[in-house]
């Protein structure tokens, strides 16, 4: 064993027990120096987020990596943890099973929202901060390094990131950005303070949006909400005046009734003079009169519309596992291949060496035997013996490439090391 | 260097749109990571032979762009394609060539069914005869462009109209930009086309008055079909300018833009196969008279 894992998700791990579990900046740093000093020489890489806390550790012949159960232990001595506790969330893995997780990690396949992107930048920080901590070292670099390479791939060859999830989003993305080409001339109306609206102005200002009218049935409300949103207060009783004026409407009441009736937007409409308008009503019970979405230039989307474009998008987004998986296992079968042609690299350079000693030592009795011989015939000499070396060298060694994607080739080095009496 | 050039032919461009197209409508099949690179290079390598072709005939052949209605149909393919490249290199996500590509190939398709024989032409009429060839030239590619914006605005407000998310790689421009560009083409189609028409018929005048080639029946095929094209943008301009402020005129202007699209290629037919004096050599007697100062 040469990798090993322990690690909990929120599929496994309770919250309660996941916010305990979970490490801040600090704290993993600090964990990492710990594990340094009790385990050296060995390797350890920490991921904590939000919803995963995972040791992903390794090392090679004589400084394996700690097994499963001292890991677990490490991990509830950190955070002050019971370890009998821990031990039953936490899944355990080895070797090849450790890559496979660590490159679906990485491509958000393992994600709480399938195609996440955010993992990817948290990946990256914990490989930093491993390094940082000299926690790192060739075996994690490349694994890490084939993680990310693996979670590009996805990115780039599957549509697994590429439709949007949450409602603000696919609101201001899919929708707004479709019927208005820029924001920075339209004018933005907020209907109520509902939690969605901070956020769907977030959006809408990465957009460009600047042009902010908030109203709220109470003034003082409007004022403060406008203040926190950036925007400036506008007067209920303006609501005409205000619908006529704007281009994009977020509505959030907690109104019972719709505010908006179609008799009243026709009032409005008149003083519109046919420019688009866009209503992202985002209220339960709605805010807007759905015979408004019926008129010419209006564009309006409920938040069950919104919801049915997510869900959509989440459906898209499942189709495209077998993608995602597809380029997982190759990623993962590479990187396997080339950490078991790594493990032969001792007797390779055994092989070598003896080979090279030979011929130095046969090299030495000819050139003694044959002093007639000028520095040019000598060299040429050199050059046909190493050729030769490298020449039958060339068969095994091309077998022991091969031999090593289908994992270990622990035989044909047995075989190498008795045929060519190779000491250890 | 010359060998290389002169063996540039209309196959070249063709081909290298026609894979151009292939690449852009494969864009809701699958996923590709080189698709991108192939589709610029196609269309770049497409557009790069187009231009080498429409030179080298400017230079070699006895007549200049415009003076064949080969030359024409090329020159507005070129124009379409110059406009699709540009589009492609600034909004690569956008799948505009899907619509604009069908109309450079079939453009290239006219001209390979049209005469190569130049225009009659004479010093006297020859500044007019450039007048009115660009100014048709420009009416024909403002009624292409505006009708490829005016379907992707039909297609668009279709999706949002059906609350659906774009789907895979067919990501399409916004709806104001696309309104903005069918209006804009429908002004410049009408202004251009009268402005063609009007040269056209004072081509025609001086021609008549100072008897030199030969010149076109007033009931002539042509000129109806031009008049009635004229009398058909300028009707189309101002009614989407008219509804300007209704809320809608987006909509409106886009199925006059497809209307126009399509009397244009009716007219554009009617030319190709119905018998005319219009563009036809001068007979022996004209020849004649135009050698007489």
């Amino acid at each position: 064993m040469t990798l090993a894992f322990v690690g909990g998700t929120h599929r496994t791990v309770p919250l309660a027990l996941r916010e305990r579990l979970a490490f801040s900046a600090e704290q993993a740093a600090d964990a990492l120096h710990r594990f340094r000093a009790r385990f050296p020489g060995r390797e350890v890489v920490l991921l904590s987020t939000c919803n995963r806390v995972e040791l992903y550790a390794a090392g090679e012949e004589a400084s394996m990596p700690p097994p499963a159960e001292q890991l677990v232990s490490f991990l509830a001595e950190c955070r002050g943890i019971d370890a009998a506790i821990l031990a039953p969330v936490l899944a355990r893995q080895s070797d090849e099973a450790v890559v496979r997780h660590l490159f679906s990690v990485a491509s958000g396949l393992d994600s709480m929202v399938l195609g996440e992107p955010q993992i990817v930048a948290q990946v990256k920080q914990a490989w930093a901060l491993a390094q940082r901590s000299e926690t790192a070292g060739p075996l994690t670099a490349g694994m890490f390094q084939a993680a990310l390479r693996t979670a590009k791939r996805v990115a780039s060859e599957t549509a697994l990131g590429r439709e949007r999830l949450s409602i603000p989003s696919v609101a201001v993305a899919d929708f707004a950005r479709g019927v208005f080409e820029r924001f920075d001339d339209k004018r933005v109306l907020v209907i109520g303070a509902g939690k969605m609206a901070h956020e769907t102005l977030r959006y809408l200002r990465e957009a460009g949006a600047r042009d902010i009218v908030v109203v709220n049935r109470t003034a003082d409300r409007a004022d403060r909400l406008a203040a926190r949103l950036g925007g400036r207060p506008g007067r209920f009783d303006d609501l005409v005046a205000e619908l006529a004026a704007a281009d994009l409407v977020v509505s959030t009441t907690g109104a019972s009734e719709p505010i908006v009736t179609a008799d009243l937007f026709a009032r409005a409409e008149t003083s519109r003079e046919g420019r688009p308008l866009v209503v992202l009503d985002l209220a339960l019970p709605r805010d807007f009169d759905p015979a408004i979405g019926a008129r010419p230039g209006v564009w309006l989307y409920s938040i069950d519309d919104l919801g049915a474009a997510c869900e959509a998008n989440r459906r898209s987004r499942q189709r495209e596992m077998p993608a995602a998986l597809a380029i997982v296992d190759e990623e993962a079968r590479r990187f396997m291949g080339d950490l078991h042609h790594r493990s032969t690299a001792p007797v390779i350079e055994r092989l070598r060496a003896g080979w090279s000693e030979t011929g130095d030592a046969e090299l030495e009795r000819l050139f003694r035997r044959l002093p007639a011989l000028d520095d040019t015939a000598r060299a040429e000499i050199r050059q046909a013996f190493e050729r030769y070396a490298a020449k039958m060298l060339h068969s095994p060694l091309t077998s022991l490439r091969n031999e090593s994607h289908s994992g270990p080739p622990h035989g044909l080095l047995d075989a190498l090391k008795r045929l060519f009496d190779l000491k250890e | 260097m010359t060998e290389f050039i002169s063996g540039i032919s209309v196959v070249c461009f063709a081909a290298s749109y026609l894979v151009a197209l292939a690449c852009e409508a494969s864009r809701p099949l699958f996923r590709s990571g080189v698709r991108g690179a192939l589709l610029v290079g196609f269309a770049a390598a497409g557009f790069f032979a187009h231009t080498i072709f429409l030179g080298w005939r400017a230079a070699n052949e006895p007549a200049v762009p415009l003076s064949s209605a080969f030359d024409w149909y090329l020159l507005a393919a070129w124009l379409l394609a110059g406009g699709y490249l540009w589009l492609l290199v600034a909004n690569p996500r956008t799948q505009v060539g899907l619509f604009l590509l069908p109309v450079v190939l079939a453009l290239v398709g006219a001209a390979q069914l049209s005469s190569r024989a130049p225009f009659p032409q004479s010093p006297a009429t020859q500044v007019w005869g450039a007048i009115h060839g660009s100014f048709n030239l420009a009416a024909s590619v403002a009624v292409a462009g505006g009708a490829v914006a005016g379907l992707m605005w039909l297609i668009q407000a279709a999706r949002l109209t059906r609350k659906r998310t774009p789907a895979q790689g067919l990501r399409l421009p916004s709806l104001e930009l696309l309104a903005t560009a069918t209006g804009r083409s429908a002004a410049i189609a009408a202004w251009t086309a009268a402005a063609g028409f009007i040269s056209g018929l004072v081509l025609n005048a001086v021609n008549r008055q100072r008897g030199l080639l030969e010149t076109v029946p007033w009931n002539d095929p042509v000129v109806l079909r031009m008049g009635m094209l004229v009398a058909w943008l300028i009707a189309a301009a101002l009614t989407a300018r008219a509804l300007a402020r209704r809320p809608d005129a987006a909509r409106v202007t886009a199925w006059l833009s497809l209307a126009s699209f399509v009397v244009l290629t009716a007219s554009i037919l009617w030319g190709l196969l119905g018998d005319t004096r219009h563009g036809v050599p001068p007979t022996h007697a004209a020849t004649s008279r135009e050698a007489v100062p």
